[in-house]
């Protein structure tokens, strides 16, 4: 992953959901380690502070757990807990944003609807 | 354990105060940034700090002790700026190797490791080099010494871009494997905003403020939309710049303090949020006075 760095998204923010991308995608698995903030900051060439402050964020919200001397840590539940809060925040947020668009665009919720059909024809077509 | 520790440090050269009541700390084994305008006071700080300069008033202690004078601060401290002074008679080698003798922690493998990635000339002498080519080997002294207190001023001035991404990038890696103090100034937070933890803006000679770079990053936003709406919506904040955009919009960074809530009305009155790079902040922050260059030129 390349971070954007213009702002938009704090650096931490980037590297705890690139860590939930990869639980997500299975790269890590429950009781996996995670990277070192160390490792982190030499992976994203970043200050390992940043990367701490990424790492504390997911053991806050329990996607990971810390054992003392040891690392950081995938928790049990976290697959599941990564899916609701993507949910819940990201995607309600990215419709949200669309709805305000179409109403500045005055596009009626049935064309709103069908372009949502569309874009899903497409990828589904585009996957097989 | 705090490694700088300043008290209402104060310097002052005749009657102009270069630095003045000065208050904060340095912890140990982080990076900080140490930015501002061109003459607000970086070079005096960190030549104090490496006890060159003494200070006029207050209190300054590095590793403990007052830097001026300090066999200690000296024995473990290495400054580093664009007007290193070496005898016009030693080779390029010759200074690596004086300098290993100087510094206890000195590296060589990594110096010579450095030296020859960026082409480096053994038997050149200093005074030959190119300002970049200075800049570079200077880094190299720098990096190498791993000193507990590393200072470099304005290290990457004269040098290409690639050389200074090479440079940063390096100071990171050697940083990770052995953790040490490192104050960087520079006129470029973008540069280095990912490599820093904390930013130290100064500001005609006083803290303005001292932040983790993260906080800073999100300190600001930007807001923009009719002028009218603007006007109507920075009145109760305190507006950090201003600016018109096009006849009839404009542009304002104020606090970032808005609830979800607020933002959405905003929206819904015809405002736009961006973000606020930490760079652009401080260059806001430390701004003389709201219009900026146009103003030079609307007045005629």
């Amino acid at each position: 992953m390349i971070l954007n760095t213009d702002g938009t998204k704090p650096i931490y923010v980037q590297i705890a959901e690139w860590i939930e991308r990869e639980i997500l995608q299975g790269d890590f698995k429950p009781d996996d380690k995670v990277y070192s903030q160390y490792q982190l900051a030499d992976m994203f060439n970043i200050n390992p502070a940043t990367a701490g402050k990424g790492l504390t964020m997911l053991v806050d919200e329990q996607i990971l757990y810390k054992k003392r001397g040891l690392g950081m840590f995938v928790s049990d539940e976290a697959h599941n807990m990564i899916r609701h809060k993507r949910i819940n925040h990201t995607l309600k947020k990215l419709v949200q944003e669309i709805v305000e668009e179409a109403a500045h665009l005055q596009v009626g919720e049935k064309e709103l609807f069908t372009m949502i059909q569309e874009a899903g024809g497409n990828r589904e077509g585009g996957e097989g | 354990m705090n490694v700088i520790e300043c008290n209402q440090l104060t310097k002052t050269y005749g009657r102009f105060n270069a630095l003045i009541n000065l208050s904060f700390t340095i912890k140990e084994n982080t990076i900080t940034g140490i930015i501002g305008r061109n003459g607000a006071g970086k070079t005096t700080l960190l030549k104090i700090l490496a006890g060159f300069f003494r200070e006029t008033k207050g209190e300054v202690k590095v590793f403990e002790e007052k830097p001026f004078n300090s066999l200690l601060v000296s024995a473990n401290s290495i400054y580093i700026d664009e007007y290193m002074n070496y005898p016009t008679s030693l080779t390029l080698v010759d200074i690596l190797h004086q300098n290993s003798r100087f510094y206890e922690k000195w590296n060589a493998q990594l110096a010579n490791r450095l030296f020859d990635y960026f082409s480096l000339q053994p038997k050149q002498h200093y005074n030959r080099l190119s300002k970049g080519q200075k800049n570079t080997f200077n880094a190299i002294v720098g990096l190498s010494s791993r000193c507990a207190l590393t200072i470099f001023d304005e290290p990457t001035t004269g040098m290409d871009a690639s050389v200074r991404k090479d440079f940063y990038r390096a100071l990171l890696k050697d940083y990770l494997e052995h953790p040490r103090t490192i104050l960087i100034s520079s006129h470029h937070l973008d540069e280095i905003d990912d490599l820093i933890e904390e930013v130290l803006l100064i500001k005609n000679g006083e803290k303005h403020l001292h932040k983790p770079v993260e906080e800073l990053k999100e300190y600001a936003i930007g807001v923009q939309g009719p002028e009218a709406a603007i006007t109507q919506w920075t009145a109760e904040q305190q507006v950090i710049h201003c600016r018109s955009l096009s006849p009839g919009t404009s542009y304002a960074v104020v606090e970032n303090h808005f609830s979800a809530a607020l933002k959405a009305e905003a929206t819904r009155m015809g405002l736009h949020f961006s973000p606020v790079t930490a760079s652009d902040v401080c260059v806001y922050l430390t701004h003389q006075n709201k219009g900026g260059i146009d103003d030079v030129f609307n007045k005629y």
